[in-house]
């Protein structure tokens, strides 16, 4: 019956791509690590997350003074050697409350970009790929949502928790966070499912969770990663402005905003208190923004060849 | 080192007689305008079409653009639902099939697409989407995986030590290879292969052609083969069915076909072809056919070709549905006036 198999093995059409090496793949994460790295503004801000990551990390371990300890010198005192940005209102030592603060921020940013991403990448999955009635009822959560201040949502939230911890805190933000992403994911499953490739996929009897981590996650991952990476200066901006309000993790957590509130009260008399951890919000704020912006850049498929 | 027939293959029946397929009456209406309450038109993208695919052969599906040979492949791999009618695949019907029990059927029914570049996952490589149908079904893993993906990339002339390349990385050609291997890779019964050479430079289509054909004897391959163009499945269709808006107009043996084809409609594409041979180019008298391809949302009534058939009659034509019927033994076609073009 089966006639004689001629041999493929090794046809003209092949040796057009022997020249590459084996198994150097040239992928498109690498394409846009070289765009990303060739954009200053989007370095600076990498370099200053880093030198963040970095601060954050030794004040786990390591201040000049603890950071909650008062009237190590004038209170007030203005910059010196052994302060170089001066003390606050009791005397902290306000570099030593700057470190801390830093991982404050990072944990509040970093925390609830990953949970916020989270629920919205699953909800955002569901509607996209069930559509229907999932979709309608996540839609509508979203609208509505939407409609409801951020505020309220977390003032509601800590009082039902009856906690200001710093971990309720990040999960408080997170469930006002989520909405964009949610958008975002739902859109780009809409479009992805209808891919030939899913189809194809779909064909080789592959499940929906394969479909959904396999073929669809996968290809939406670009725009996941910017819209994240997004989230991670809002929340920071968000927590600062509820530790103003008062609303924050508690004293004497080294939260900038708290800093800044505390501050605030005597800013004609000493304006260094507040003008310190001001300065390191918005230098964090501009850093992560640009180091977002390039990061979009980098992986928008306008710009791919 | 290559794939041979394994067992089950070796046992496969394949009685050239005997129905692997049996498309019954099927329909499919993509739904357009449609309000809450429905009420909207639909595009009849396919709309009344019965015929079967034999045991063992290569049937090829041809038709114009937009005359619904896709959409018939998809409802026939069962990658978009039939609107209605039957598609009875080794004595059951799929179209009411879903969930586990559809996707367990998948095994033995697969699907070449048309565009190689679309239908690879970028993110993925030849490894990793060839060794996904074995993954689904649990049917082999590790080493054991690894071993048959080398093997299937081997048969369908890929060189396994690109295993770990993404798609972008190949040529057109390439990809197609890796679209076959990954739809060979499962031993499936039946293939649907919508239009999987025309995307290719000529230079690669009859290789893809070759190693289509070759895979066909070794595995016993059943085909449904579409192209748009009757040139292109002449010589390995056994048998050729010609779509026109949704509708079959005739289905025969290829001889039949080329040799005697019975409807205006399948005469007029085969004119259409030019001869190799410049005498009988010279003389090859083609049919132009008037007018548009009318819109599949208000196919014409009657016969559907009847706004650009050269012999049609009126009023017949435009009011009764000449139904596809056996004209000379076992060489169907749908005109009340078959042959007289
Ligand atoms: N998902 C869809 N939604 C709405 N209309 C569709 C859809 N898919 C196909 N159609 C319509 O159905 C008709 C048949 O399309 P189909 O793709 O099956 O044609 P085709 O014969 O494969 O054409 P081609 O040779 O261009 O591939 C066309 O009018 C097309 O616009
Ligand atoms: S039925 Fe009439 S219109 Fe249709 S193909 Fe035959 S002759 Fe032409
Ligand atoms: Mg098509």
């Amino acid at each position: 019956m089966a006639t004689a198999p001629s041999d493929y093995v090794f046809q003209d059409e092949f040796t057009a791509d022997s020249t590459y090496e084996t198994g150097e793949a040239v992928s498109l994460w690498k394409d846009a690590w070289r765009r990303l790295t060739s954009n200053y503004f989007a370095l600076f801000g990498l370099a200053v997350i880093v030198l963040l990551l970095l601060v954050a990390i030794v004040s786990q371990f390591w201040t000049p003074y603890p950071t909650w300890k008062q009237g190590i010198g004038p209170t007030y005192g203005g910059p010196s050697a052994a302060h170089p940005f001066g003390l606050d209102q009791v005397g902290r030592d306000i570099l030593s409350r700057l470190m801390g603060g830093a991982a404050i921020a990072l944990a509040v940013g970093l925390g609830t970009a990953l949970l916020s991403s989270i629920i919205g990448i699953a909800l955002g999955l569901l509607a996209g790929f069930y559509r229907g009635w999932v979709d309608t009822v996540i839609s509508l959560l979203i609208n509505v949502w939407y409609g409801i201040p951020d505020l309220l949502v977390v003032m509601l939230f800590v009082v039902i928790i009856n906690s200001r911890e710093l971990k309720w805190i990040i999960v408080a933000i997170s469930i006002t966070a989520w909405l964009n992403m949610a958008r975002l994911v739902r859109g780009q499953t809409l479009a992805l499912r209808e891919r030939e490739f899913v189809e194809a996929a779909r064909s080789i009897g592959t499940r929906d969770v394969g479909l959904l981590t396999r073929h669809i996650l996968p290809n939406a991952l670009g725009p996941i990663i910017v819209q994240a990476t997004y989230l991670i200066p809002a929340a920071i901006l968000f927590e600062a402005f509820l530790s103003f309000l008062g609303l924050g993790a508690p004293p004497p957590e080294p939260s900038w905003g708290a800093m800044c509130a505390e501050g605030y009260k005597s800013l004609q008399l000493a304006a260094h208190v507040t003008l310190v951890p001001a300065f390191a919000l918005a230098i964090t704020l501009i850093a992560l923004n640009a180091f977002g912006d390039g990061l979009r850049d980098a992986l928008d498929p306008r710009m791919r060849r | 080192m290559t794939l041979e027939a394994s067992p089950e293959v070796e046992s496969r029946v394949v009685d050239k007689q005997l129905a692997l397929v049996s498309v019954e009456d099927v329909t499919k209406h993509f739904p357009i305008g449609a309000g809450l309450l429905g009420g909207g038109s639909a595009v009849r993208a396919v709309d009344g079409v019965s015929f079967e695919v034999r045991a063992g052969e290569t049937l090829g599906l041809v038709g114009e653009s937009g005359c619904g040979k896709s959409t018939l492949g998809r409802v026939i791999a069962q990658l978009h639902p039939a609107t209605s009618g039957k598609v009875i695949f080794q004595g059951q019907d799929l179209v009411p099939m879903r969930g586990e029990k559809l996707r367990r059927m998948r095994q033995e029914l697969q699907m070449i697409f048309q565009d190689p570049y679309a239908s690879l996952n970028p993110r993925m490589t030849v490894g990793e989407i060839i060794g996904e149908p074995l993954k689904n079904f649990g049917l082999a893993r590790g080493k054991e995986r690894s071993n048959r993906v080398h093997e299937v990339m081997r048969t369908c002339g890929l060189n396994p030590n690109f295993l770990n390349r993404y798609p972008h990385e190949f040529s057109g050609g390439q990809r197609q290879r890796i679209g076959i291997a990954r739809a060979l890779v499962l031993n499936p019964t039946f293939i649907v292969a919508d239009e999987p050479i025309s995307a290719l430079d000529v230079s690669i289509q009859a290789q893809i052609v070759n190693l289509m054909e070759d895979l066909q004897n070794r595995f016993k391959l059943t085909y449904l083969f579409i192209a748009h163009d009757l040139s292109v499945v002449r010589h390995l269709s056994d048998r050729v069915a010609v779509m026109y808006l949704g509708k079959i107009m005739e289905i025969a043996d290829s001889h039949s076909i080329y040799e005697n084809p019975l409807h205006p409609y399948t005469k007029a594409l085969l004119s259409s072809i030019p001869i190799p041979d410049p005498d009988l180019e010279a003389k090859r008298q083609p049919i132009l056919l008037q007018g548009e391809i009318p819109s599949p949302v208000n196919p014409p009534s009657g016969c559907r070709f009847h706004t650009r058939c050269p012999i049609a009659q009126f009023p017949i034509c435009s009011e009764q549905v000449p139904p596809l019927e056996s004209k000379v033994d076992g060489h169907l076609a749908a005109c009340h006036f078959a042959g007289q073009l």
